[in-house]
């Protein structure tokens, strides 16, 4: 297990070691929305705003404030739809939202992929330009010697991604890293044709680092 | 777009014909090696009704290195696919999948886990039309006249044309307007065998090329217009 990778989403009571402070506040603020959220939400109707199970970790307009919870605003909304499915049939591993997910009716996929899916993304601080620099050379035009393609080839020349390809602009680099660094390790597999599992293996950290300190600078148009 | 069948029908006098596939295709120098063998999955390929407007979509996955149009590098990194032939763009894509030619940088984004059968046809027709306003990587250019002699002496012509065309039905790549230092690497590879996948006429023609010459060759076709501008004048 890395310090990014979680293998289990069915272990929710958590077994706290020390050195997982931080997995554990993030858990617990998690747990809380989702406990509020079991209490509220009962009505059979379809919804017409996400309840507090998405937005207790994802904001009302989809822009997480939380760096480890990714935001969610402008992504396509068959992507969206996607990964929701897939945690819920454990295709996709989390801790956090495999539980999370496991409440959502199916028939609230829909409306909420498509509400967030409308939201505006908003973007991120770059804090180390240099690095930001580099990145956008790996986003731009990849890294030849060690044959990684360039971000946009599939994400879009600003990010601003497809209904297949997710849009990556502005996310927080925090999510990025993890998320790449779960695609290298294989904790997370469900990405389409295995080609993120490919590239990310031929990336170092500090590739994915600079990758991610310029995305997040990207306005995806 | 939807006659490909009828145009892989055409083709089919250009492969050899198998008898059964292997579970590892021989490479070349290797025994059994066929370099035009029509491999159970290439029959699939030619079988399909391609579609450009999906093979541009399908190409999306191939941008990160080849480029939006198709260009690759100019540095020749990454080859011009702009304009190639369908079926050339078929016999290295399915050779790459089976192994014959060898390509480890590509390997993961062209395995059947990335690319389906129908999308290597739809990507094929894809760049055959694909169009470009970009100029090639060209070399110092003053080796033109020499790589022109060595061309003809060589009796290059004789397979990929007189302005470096190709031939597609014979599944000849064209040369024309590529980038100068893919040109010279892959011929140094195909010189070596390393290639894998290599015509055995096109290795015993360049075995005993010396490195100047092969310089002068890439040097005179990548200063080649796109074969389908030299088509238009015929």
């Amino acid at each position: 297990m890395t310090e990014y990778g979680h293998t289990t989403a069915d272990s929710f009571q958590y077994r706290s070691p020390a050195h997982q402070k931080k997995s554990f506040l993030l858990i617990t603020l998690a747990f809380l929305a989702s406990v509020f959220v079991s209490f509220a939400v009962q009505a059979e109707d379809a919804p017409n705003a996400p309840n507090a199970l998405c937005t207790g970790c994802h904001t009302e307009d989809g822009n997480s404030t939380t760096p480890e919870f990714p935001k969610l605003a402008g992504l396509d909304a068959a992507y969206i739809a996607k990964q929701i499915k897939d945690f819920k049939k454990d295709k996709r591993v989390s801790e956090i939202m495999g539980p999370m997910a496991n409440q959502i009716p199916d028939k609230d996929i829909g409306f909420l992929a498509d509400y967030f899916s409308k939201q505006k993304r908003t973007t991120g601080i770059v804090t180390d330009a240099k690095l930001a620099a580099q990145g956008q050379q790996i986003f731009d035009d990849g890294i030849v010697n060690s044959a990684v393609p360039a971000c946009s080839g599939c994400h879009g020349e600003k990010g601003e991604g497809t209904d297949k390809f997710p849009r990556l602009a502005g996310q927080h680099t925090v999510y990025l890293i993890t998320q790449m660094n779960n695609f290298k390790n294989s904790t997370r597999n469900n990405d389409a044709r295995k080609v993120m599992r490919a590239i990310t293996l031929r990336m170092t950290e500090q590739d994915m680092k600079a990758a991610a300190e310029y995305i997040t600078s990207l306005k995806g148009e | 777009m939807r006659a490909l069948l009828i145009f892989a029908l055409a083709l089919l006098p250009a492969y050899s014909v198998l008898a059964d596939t292997p579970a590892t295709a021989p490479t070349f120098g290797s025994k059994g090696y066929v370099w035009n063998k029509l491999s159970a999955e290439r029959i699939e390929v030619l079988r399909k009704n391609a579609d450009a407007v999906r093979g541009q979509e399908a190409f999306r996955g191939c941008r990160g290195c080849h480029k939006q149009d198709a260009f690759g590098r100019v540095d020749g990194t990454y080859p011009r696919l702009t304009g190639q032939y369908a079926s050339v763009i078929i016999k290295q894509l399915t050779d790459i999948r089976a192994g014959v030619r060898l390509n480890p940088k590509m390997e993961p984004f062209i395995s059947p886990d990335a690319v389906t059968v129908e999308e290597i046809a739809d990507i094929a027709v894809f760049l055959a039309n694909a169009t470009t306003v970009k100029e090639n990587g060209k070399g110092p250019g003053d080796q033109v006249r020499q790589g022109e002699i060595v061309y003809v002496q060589r009796g290059c012509n004789k397979c990929h044309g007189d302005h470096g065309e190709g031939n597609g039905e014979k599944l000849y790549p064209a040369l024309s307007a590529q980038h100068y230092s893919y040109l010279l690497r892959e011929m140094e590879m195909i010189r070596t065998g390393a290639r894998g996948n290599s015509h055995p006429d096109m290795v015993a023609a360049l075995r005993d090329i010396s490195t100047s010459d092969m310089e002068a060759l890439s040097d005179y076709l990548a200063r080649l217009p796109d074969r389908r501008q030299v088509v238009a004048h015929k």
